[in-house]
């Protein structure tokens, strides 16, 4: 496939930039607590022998609105070379994960590209996926997604395992979104991966003034996560709402991290994670707000609640703050702890065995964000996906 | 008179190392209303949660017959699907869980396939209706944010729906103002009948006015000090527990101030 000049160019200086950074160690902030060994070396010349991805997607039964484009990266590079130009690695790389920002942005060719111009409301949802084919050690998926001013989506967003999914697989994954002035977008990102996939997964989210995101990351797939999820509020009015869903079980290894990036005045970002983990699984969640001095008058909330539902199971929760203005609203909170007892009881008490009583628990315990989640039609699914793992785990 | 519904002999129980039932022996059948009554901290919640097989409450000696069948080694889920119902004192908030849900799931797990799920909603509504409560209910999440009052409804509710061979109220009568005293008292009387018992755990005397019970045991420091009819109620209301509590009293008078 020839790529266009700009782009060869950012992947030789991708390149580069992965060669010449170093390899991160435990002593990293960013790596205290997921070794750095465990991610997969791969040189950075590396050629898939297979194709590693596919993407899909359905649309909804009505005709998209004229302008509204929805295809794959590797036609989006050849057919809309401006719009790649101007979007495709321009949304800024998180610092703690440069090296692995650097290694996509030299081999991605597959992933998603959807564009919505100004003005556009897409009344129904799309559905989009990708689907792991056949791996051969490493798949950088990437999506690429700009909403244009004042247009609307709403986009549920699928990661999913490969039919033959023993083969162990690196993914390294980003996702670049950028929200017009008072563009809204409501993004799923339901991630299913196989349980022999490592996962990196990078993803920002640009929000210029007034702009609305609802921003919902479901994990329960893959054998470890280490996650960065970034909002940069940088238009004054922005509003971004992050809920986050994580089951683990076996021996699953998330590490999740978030920044609410306020940078401009009246912004507002209320995050809500919950996990629940099982057998041996393990989660770390890291949250940082930060408000800068342009960002007066703004509010951030943040919470995290892990549920851990076998001794072998263990989470850590750091709330972090950054606050330079002196005219804001911020609350945080974290919680840590086992299935409450006397709800078990209770629930056994009429007829549930353990674990039954148990899933009805985690079940109510996520309901607390899923009721947060507008669409009833995109509610139910999504409570179901986390049931049927809650059910069919292990 | 065949096997007793429920027979406890000589039950010993310890909660967190200490002994606080030291012997207890009663004997309920089908179709008889028990109440059990004694002051607070005589082990009236012991022995219920005990029946129900709470993880912290360890039987170190005794037996609990029910329907003949030895319960002790059996967990609280498997006496519940057998038909022990336990109306909770301080029953639980489950938030994000809906009292239909719930209920719904409690039947298929104590009915199995005999459950109907067509039949459910409407069966649900009529025992709702019969307890007057608003429609609504059925949508709330569990115990959350429920007053006195509708917490001890939504326990009889389950206690409709659940249809248990025994039932132990434990103290279902506390927190409730006289109207809804008779609701619920209302409604466990709707569901007395041949093939259930109770076991009215309380420290009043008011409730035994509205379910007249065919036997009353007195419980103080964890045993059972008397036993007799209904009338024993109406002894206890007048002169209270202090003539069973004598030996204790005097024992604290010891205590040096």
């Amino acid at each position: 496939m020839s790529l266009p000049d700009h782009l060869k160019q950012l992947r030789r200086n991708a390149r580069e930039r992965y060669e010449s950074l170093p390899w991160p160690t435990k002593t990293d902030e960013e790596w205290r607590r997921t070794d750095p060994s465990l991610i997969p070396s791969i040189p950075a010349d590396w050629e898939p022998t297979s194709s590693g991805l596919k993407a899909g997607w359905d649309l909804p039964t009505q005709d998209l609105p004229s302008g509204v484009i929805l295809t794959d990266l590797e036609t989006a590079v050849q057919q809309f070379p401006e719009l790649i130009e101007e979007y495709l690695f321009q949304s800024g790389t998180p610092e703690g994960l440069a090296k692995f920002v650097a290694l996509h942005q030299a081999l991605a060719t597959q992933g998603l590209f959807c564009y919505i111009p100004d003005g556009v409301k897409v009344e129904l949802p799309i559905k989009t996926w990708v689907e792991m084919v056949q791996s051969d050690g490493a798949v950088f998926p990437h999506l690429l997604l700009i909403v244009g001013q004042g247009s609307e989506l709403t986009l549920i967003d699928e990661r999913r395992p490969a039919a033959d999914g023993t083969t162990p697989v690196l993914s390294d994954e980003m996702a670049e979104i950028f929200l017009k002035k008072g563009a809204t977008l409501r993004y799923v990102h339901l991630q299913r991966w196989g349980p022999s996939v490592t996962e990196l997964f990078i993803q920002r989210a640009l929000l210029e003034q007034d702009a609305q995101l609802l921003n919902i990351t479901i994990g329960l797939g893959g054998r470890l996560t280490k996650a960065e999820i970034e909002t940069v509020l940088s238009g004054s009015g922005a509003r971004s709402e992050l809920l986050g869903i994580l089951f683990g079980s076996g021996r699953q290894h998330f590490d999740f991290r978030t920044l609410q990036d306020h940078r401009a005045q009246r912004t507002f970002s209320d995050l809500l994670y919950k996990g629940a983990l099982t057998d041996d699984a393990e989660s770390i969640y890291a949250g940082l707000i930060r408000i800068t001095k342009q960002a007066q008058k703004s509010d951030a909330y943040q919470a995290n609640r892990t549920v851990l539902l076998s001794d072998g199971a263990k989470a850590d929760s750091i709330p972090m703050l950054e606050i330079e203005a002196d005219d804001v609203r911020c609350t945080h909170g974290v919680a840590v702890g086992p299935v409450d007892e006397e709800q078990l009881f209770y629930l056994m008490s009429r007829g549930l065995p353990h674990l039954e009583a148990e899933q009805l628990i985690v079940e109510g315990f996520f309901d607390q964000v899923f009721k947060r989640i507008p669409m009833e039609a995109l509610r139910e699914q999504l409570a179901a996906e986390v049931r049927h793992r809650l059910i069919h785990h292990g | 008179m065949g096997t007793p519904l429920l027979e406890i002999t000589g039950l010993h129980v310890l909660v967190e190392g200490k002994e606080i039932l030291k012997g207890i022996s009663l004997s309920v059948e089908k179709g008889q209303v028990h109440a059990l009554m004694g002051p607070n901290g005589s082990g009236k919640s012991t022995l219920s949660n005990t029946l129900m097989g709470h993880p912290k409450y360890q039987v170190t000696q005794g037996k609990i017959l029910f329907q003949g069948e030895d319960l002790t080694a059996l967990k609280t889920d498997a006496r519940a699907r057998g038909g022990i119902f336990l109306a909770f004192q301080y029953p639980t908030a489950i938030q994000g869980v809906s009292v239909a849900n719930f209920i719904r799931t409690a039947m298929k797990a104590r009915f199995g396939e005999k459950f109907q799920p067509k039949e459910f909603r409407k069966e649900l509504k009529a025992a709702m209706a019969s307890l007057g409560v608003d429609e609504s209910f059925a949508t709330r999440y569990v115990n959350d944010g429920f007053s006195g009052g509708e917490k001890k409804r939504h326990e009889i509710l389950q206690m409709a729906m659940l249809k248990p061979l025994l039932a132990i109220l434990d103290e279902t009568d506390s927190g409730l103002d006289i109207d809804a005293l008779r609701t619920v008292s209302e409604g466990i009387n709707r569901l007395r009948g041949p093939s259930l018992g109770i076991l009215l755990i309380t420290h009043y005397q008011r409730l035994l006015n509205y379910i007249e019970p065919d036997v009353v045991h007195v419980l103080v420091d964890g045993r059972i000090v008397r036993s007799g009819g209904k009338e024993l109620a109406l002894e206890l209301e007048a002169k209270g527990y202090a003539p069973y509590e004598t030996a204790k009293t005097e024992q604290k008078e010891t205590v040096p101030q």
